[in-house]
């Protein structure tokens, strides 16, 4: 059956309430009794906590409760229970959270948090990650084995490495004896703010007669988030209930307890009253997560025909002050050094290391961005030395289907080809340059990429059909803006043989809807869509049963279209309301429970040992750019970016056209304009007007290109596509600015400074 | 998010009250007219208005209008977006929309006024070098009557100028400008959009009886020194050749060694002071064009 | 200081008590309960806050309840205000200019105020007059589609 749904470009569900200004977001909440939380910060890097006064600011008139680290001395962390809610003893970075004030108005706030006296005693910080990890550089974490670890993630006892992994595969040296050419080249990648519209924001509230917790947020992982709290407070999940609400955007940095956590504290407090805490602006910027900087040494030989011969990698990730998802990105993004190419020798260290700075997490790309901009950028300079063509050098080496991934997985939907010919071809790769007259001059770029999803994961969800023939369809997977309600609902209406307006998709409650991994790592569409698949298979069967008893026919003579069931030769014969009119005579509804995980796939056979590094599927991308450099100035403007990408399958061409357009966008401004400017731990661009993000003028044409390889576990052949989106963009940038003017820029941001300053020197 | 620190309020209808609440007033009032900067500020925690002096009720300060044959005067309350669109300014001052346009957003042009913009003496402002090379004239009120500056000796230092306690800016005049100029105002920022001036160049130039004679030149530079300054000497050298390609080099160098631009968040000195240059020589090139294809009579 | 003031907000009069330092932003999501204005920075950065003052674009979180007295104020829950959709609210949703959607109704609202004057606009100018409103998604593609399509309907006298 042809679905009616799947495929095509629905307008999104959430549309209506969000051009109307319904929507409500957590920031928009107000709840009976509602008290403003705010917070005090450390304005030390690093610093040991002598003394917290608050008793000048629990007299501001409406101030109700004023806590420290000692009133909540938990700690949390989804993979390394490393962080306090609030600073109990120390401070590690500026802006790390001392004290927590709640209260009648942001005005009383404001005014406690000027009256809270802290005594420091300051004690030498580090910030860059290398001189993190040289001997006898300050610790940031003393007994660090001693934390909780939710996973394999091994650190340094003694030293500043939160968590390292190495890889190794083949003979390197071998590898390397037997290339025509070697290169050695050091890449950075900066730490990039997500700056999503909406800032952190939250509710929690707490109550004292059920010891429980009830916290509205737009994280991306409302049971995940339970549980972090679970474990951090020692209280059962089910005394844990998150509300998610619409988010205002997310990119990953809504991927951890963030607001959630400082709401929670005071919520302990305050004999039942929920709190609301909404971060400034400033503080969204340098107290909440980052990307992970990154400085990646890739050691690569090649035969002068272009193939590999072997890759090392060493990885140096600025971790900031706690661990946050960092270890995983670590792992797992670095093992995207390897590239969608052949090399047959293959060797990685990466470490995690600790700095005294706002922490980073989990974005967008999730450690794919940092290394796919230096091997993306190190392929053009292997090219350029061997004298190929920068797409033929990659078309020559990239993966094909069926080709064993370094862990010997086999790769099964490899669209990597395919990208590349399809993003080259949009951008008019090979035709002559027109470069216009005066200082500026235009180039093209390429750079391709690929990245495994989290694996294994789960996702379940439940469908309930009321006795009308309504379809609520409970999941967690949190409508962040990628259009998550839309495409499960498509999904449901064709599994199931309903119409599109005849389901809701309500916001996820963890009290009522089961478990879900979360909206992370490009997933929902393959592993919630599958659970929706799973659950609205039962929904059909369980119909077309009682039609057949209620028609006295066969079921297999029956069908469920557009909420009618048709029987082969005869035509409609009953609608779906009538239908459980009759079954639901006193009322009643049908609820089937949808169950997906990744975890027994056959597909994730490898080696032994090496199927953690499995993925139950593989997103590849090419972006390809090309730009306008004036030689005067050292300004990029890119004119044109073509970005094709392998879905699967497009359950909705037009909300996959967002994410390739929004990624473009995002990896743009983080490449062109975004940059922290640090002093000492600080970060002085703490506001939009200095942290620059991309406008409405500073974006190109761009041609999204949706690549459809199919996946045979997919729900409708699906993939994912939201986070691999942005990496290649900004290698694209800097290999077509190296086309345009032949400086090669190896550390982000492309800034014209520093465009023009290679300019100068190369002359 | 911050919210703003109560203050007192004052809201004069006339500008004789509003000069006795500013010198009478014991607390250190501040102006509030657009309020993009002054508001922002306030929320940052950069000062602390004991008292605000609302102008918006005084009648009379937000008009642009001709004064005879003369010259254009632009109300202090004008708001950036109103100069940006006003026919008459567009007519006899084109630089002023050019400069306006470049200001903010849409949005912030639509608050924000040309007095506050001046009165605020950042070394950054948008207007301040346009105005200055259009030889702009500061109407002031205070304790002691009214007078008028022109806008050049106005500014002291970042967010400093002359105006004295009690002082405002009631609008601003612009001269007509005479036959044969072109103008032009360039500005670089960081990304597309609004964006703070790391550099900003306006050049106002009046050709003699042939298209490379200079007979007059202005030249006002932003975001390169304390204050938005007039180039002096760089002018000076302007006028003393004719315009060649070899002779706007010479004063591009000039320029750049005029100008005291230093290293911070958004840009270093040296690239500073390169663009500084650049912009120069791209301002004085399309004012140049501008002179000639302009009428010989306004 | 508690100060009674009138403001005309989506057509209708509404009579209340503001304290001087409380910003139109503060007042419309709090005092009105129309939270579709959004606060994304406070200072006048993202235009997320962005209302219709007498038809004109402003930043709501720079302007202080006071002053929006004795003009006519516009939200974003003031276009449908007649019962059906804005031709732009009907054309985000047709051109999926929406994502997370905390930008929307500063660009709607962007929008109205440049269509309602020029129908006609093209797309540098829209670039121009939208680059105040910041979206992290990148719907920018979409949105400037949007509003090219809105125009067109309102041209045809919509």
């Amino acid at each position: 059956m042809n679905p009616l749904y799947v495929g095509k470009s629905i307008p999104r569900l959430d549309g209506l309430e969000k051009v109307t200004g319904r929507a409500v977001y957590s920031v928009d909440l107000a709840l009976p009794g509602m008290l403003h939380g705010d917070i005090l910060r450390s304005p030390l890097p690093h610093a040991r906590i002598l003394e917290v006064d608050l008793s000048e600011a629990r007299k501001v008139p409406g101030v109700k409760v004023a806590i420290s680290g000692r009133d909540f001395p938990f700690m949390f962390g989804g993979m390394i229970k490393d962080q306090p809610f609030l600073a109990i003893d120390r401070v590690r970075y500026i802006g790390e959270p001392v004290a927590a004030v709640a209260g009648e108005s942001e005005l009383a706030c404001q005014e406690a948090l000027t009256k809270i006296r802290v005594r420091y005693e300051e004690l030498p910080a580090v910030f860059d990650p290398r001189d993190a990890l040289a001997e006898g550089a300050p610790l940031l974490h003393e007994g660090q084995e001693n934390y909780t670890r939710f996973g394999p993630f091994e650190s340094v006892p003694g030293t500043n490495i939160c968590s390292t992994s190495t890889y190794a595969l083949g003979n390197v040296q071998a590898g390397f004896e037997a290339a025509d050419e070697i290169f050695t080249d050091e890449f950075y990648s900066h730490a990039v703010a997500h700056s999503p519209m909406e800032v952190h924001a939250a509710l929690a509230q707490y109550s004292p007669d059920t010891d429980s917790y009830t916290v509205w947020s737009p994280t991306d992982g409302p049971h995940r988030r339970a549980k972090e709290l679970s474990d951090a407070l020692g209280i059962p999940i089910n005394r844990i209930r998150f509300i998610s609400m619409y988010s205002g955007g997310g990119f990953g940095g809504k991927g951890t307890l963030v607001a959630e956590g400082l709401a929670v504290a005071m919520a302990r407090f305050s004999k039942g009253r929920p709190i609301k805490v909404v971060f400034t602006r400033e503080a969204e910027l340098t107290a909440s997560q980052t990307r992970h900087a990154a400085i990646i040494r890739l050691k690569t030989g090649m035969k002068q025909d272009g193939t590999f011969t072997a890759r090392q990698a060493d990885i140096v990730w600025d971790k900031g002050a706690y661990a946050s998802k960092g270890p995983d990105v670590a792992k797992r993004g670095s093992l995207t050094v390897f590239g969608p190419y052949r090399i047959p020798n293959l060797e990685l260290v990466s470490r995690l290391v600790y700095t005294n700075k706002e922490i980073a997490g989990a974005y967008r790309g999730f450690g794919t961005i940092q290394v796919t901009w230096a091997c993306e950028a190190q392929m053009d300079i292997i090219a350029e030395k061997l004298g190929m063509d920068p797409l033929e050098i990659r078309l020559k080496n990239c993966m094909q289907e069926e080709d064993l991934y370094i862990n010997g997985q086999v790769m099964r939907g490899v669209g990597s080809k395919e990208t590349l010919l399809k993003a080259s071809q949009a951008i008019g790769w090979g035709q002559a340059k027109s470069s216009p007259n005066g200082s500026r001059r235009r180039g093209m770029g390429i750079a391709t990429t690929l990245k495994p999803t989290v694996t294994p994961s789960d996702s379940y969800c439940l469908i309930k059909v009321s006795m009308d023939g309504s379809v609520t369809l409970l999941s967690s997977s949190v409508e962040v803006g990628a259009g998550q309600k839309t495409i499960l609902a498509q999904i449901a209406a064709d599994t199931i043989g309903v119409p599109l307006h005849s389901i809701s998709v309500p916001h996820s409650d963890t009290s009522i809807a089961p478990f879900d991994f979360g909206v992370t790592s490009s997933r929902t569409t393959f592993h919630m869509g599958n659970a929706v698949r799973d659950a609205g298979g039962k929904v059909r069967r369980k119909i077309l049963e009682w039609a057949q008893d209620v028609l006295k026919t066969d079921a297999a003579r029956l069908n469920l279209i557009e909420g009618k069931i048709l029987e082969e030769g005869v035509g409609e014969r009953i609608t779906l309301q009538a239908l459980l009119a009759k079954i639901y005579q006193r009322g009643g509804s049908l609820l089937e429970v949808g169950h997906y995980s990744s975890a027994q796939s056959a597909s994730l056979q490898a080696s032994p040992d090496l199927q953690y590094m499995s993925s139950i599927f593989w997103m590849f991308a090419t972006h390809a750019a090309e730009v306008e450099v004036d030689t005067q100035t050292g300004i990029v403007k890119v004119l044109k970016i073509a970005a094709a990408h392998d879905v699967g399958k497009a359950i909705n061409p037009a909300l996959c056209e967002q994410q390739i357009e929004g990624s473009v966008i995002m990896g743009l401004s983080n490449a062109l304009l975004e940059e922290f400017k640090m002093k000492n731990g600080r970060i002085l661009n703490d506001t939009l007007a200095d942290y620059k993000l991309a406008s409405m003028m500073d974006i190109p044409e761009i041609i999204p290109i949706l690549v459809e390889t199919g996946h045979a576990e997919g729900p409708f052949g699906a993939k994912g596509v939201g986070e691999l989106a942005a990496a290649p963009t900004a290698p694209a940038i800097a290999n077509a600015i190296f086309d345009a003017v032949g400086v090669r820029i190896r550390d982000l941001p492309l800034t014209p400074e520093k465009i023009l300053k290679a300019l100068r020197e190369k002359k | 998010m911050k919210r703003l620190t109560p203050f007192s309020y004052f809201e004069p209808a006339t500008l004789a009250e509003a000069v006795e609440i500013l010198s009478g007033s014991k607390e250190k009032a501040y102006l509030l007219a657009g309020g993009t900067d002054l508001l922002i500020r306030m929320k940052r925690g950069e000062i602390a208005p004991p008292a605000l002096v609302n102008l918006k009720r005084i009648s009379g300060l937000s008009s642009i209008e001709r004064e005879g044959q003369s010259g254009i005067r632009i109300g202090a309350l004008t708001t950036i977006a109103e100069i940006e669109h006003s026919s008459a300014l567009r007519a006899s001052h084109t630089l002023m929309a050019e400069a306006a346009t470049a200001l903010g957003s849409p949005s912030i042009r639509n608050l924000a006024t040309l007095g506050g913009n001046i009165g605020r003496a950042s070394p950054a402002s948008d207007m301040a070098p346009s105005l200055i090379v259009l030889k702009a004239r500061l109407n002031i009120s205070g304790p002691r009557g009214n007078k008028q500056v022109g806008l050049e000796s106005f500014f002291t230092g970042p967010g400093t100028t002359i105006l004295q306690p009690g002082e405002l800016i009631t609008s601003v005049f612009l001269p007509d400008p005479a036959a044969r100029s072109g103008a032009a105002y360039l500005k670089l920022g960081r990304g597309g959009g609004m964006d703070c001036a790391l550099g900003c160049v306006a050049i106002f130039l009046t050709l003699g009886n042939t298209d490379t004679e200079v007979k007059e030149v202005l030249v006002a530079v932003g975001a390169c020194s304390a204050i938005p300054m007039r180039a002096n000497k760089t002018e000076a050298l302007i006028l003393s050749g004719s315009l060649t390609d070899g002779h706007i080099q010479e004063a591009a160098m000039a320029v750049a060694a005029e100008t005291s631009p230093i290293t911070d968040l958004r840009a270093s000195e040296s690239y500073r002071r390169q663009m500084v240059q650049v912009l120069f020589s791209r301002a004085l090139k399309l004012s140049w064009s501008r002179a000639r294809s302009s009428k010989d009579t306004h | 200081m508690k100060i009674l003031i009138e403001l005309t907000v989506n057509e209708e009069l509404c009579r209340l008590e503001v304290e001087p330092q409380q910003t139109l932003l503060e007042v419309l999501r709090e005092a009105l309960h129309l939270t579709g204005t959004k606060e994304g920075c406070g200072l006048g950065d993202c235009g997320t806050c962005m209302v219709l003052i007498d038809g004109k674009p402003v930043n709501a979180c720079l302007m202080l309840a006071l002053d929006a007295q004795r003009h006519q104020i516009t939200t974003i829950e003031g276009l449908d205000n007649r019962g059906g959709l804005h031709p732009l609210q009907q054309s985000f949703i047709d051109a999926g200019a929406v994502q997370c959607g905390f930008c929307t109704p500063g660009m709607i609202l962007s929008a109205k105020a440049l269509l309602d004057i020029n129908p006609r606009a093209g797309k540098e100018e829209i670039k121009k007059t939208l680059s105040g409103v910041l979206c992290r998604c990148g719907s920018y593609p979409k949105v400037i589609e949007a509003v090219l399509a809105a125009g067109e309907k309102m041209k045809g006298g919509h």
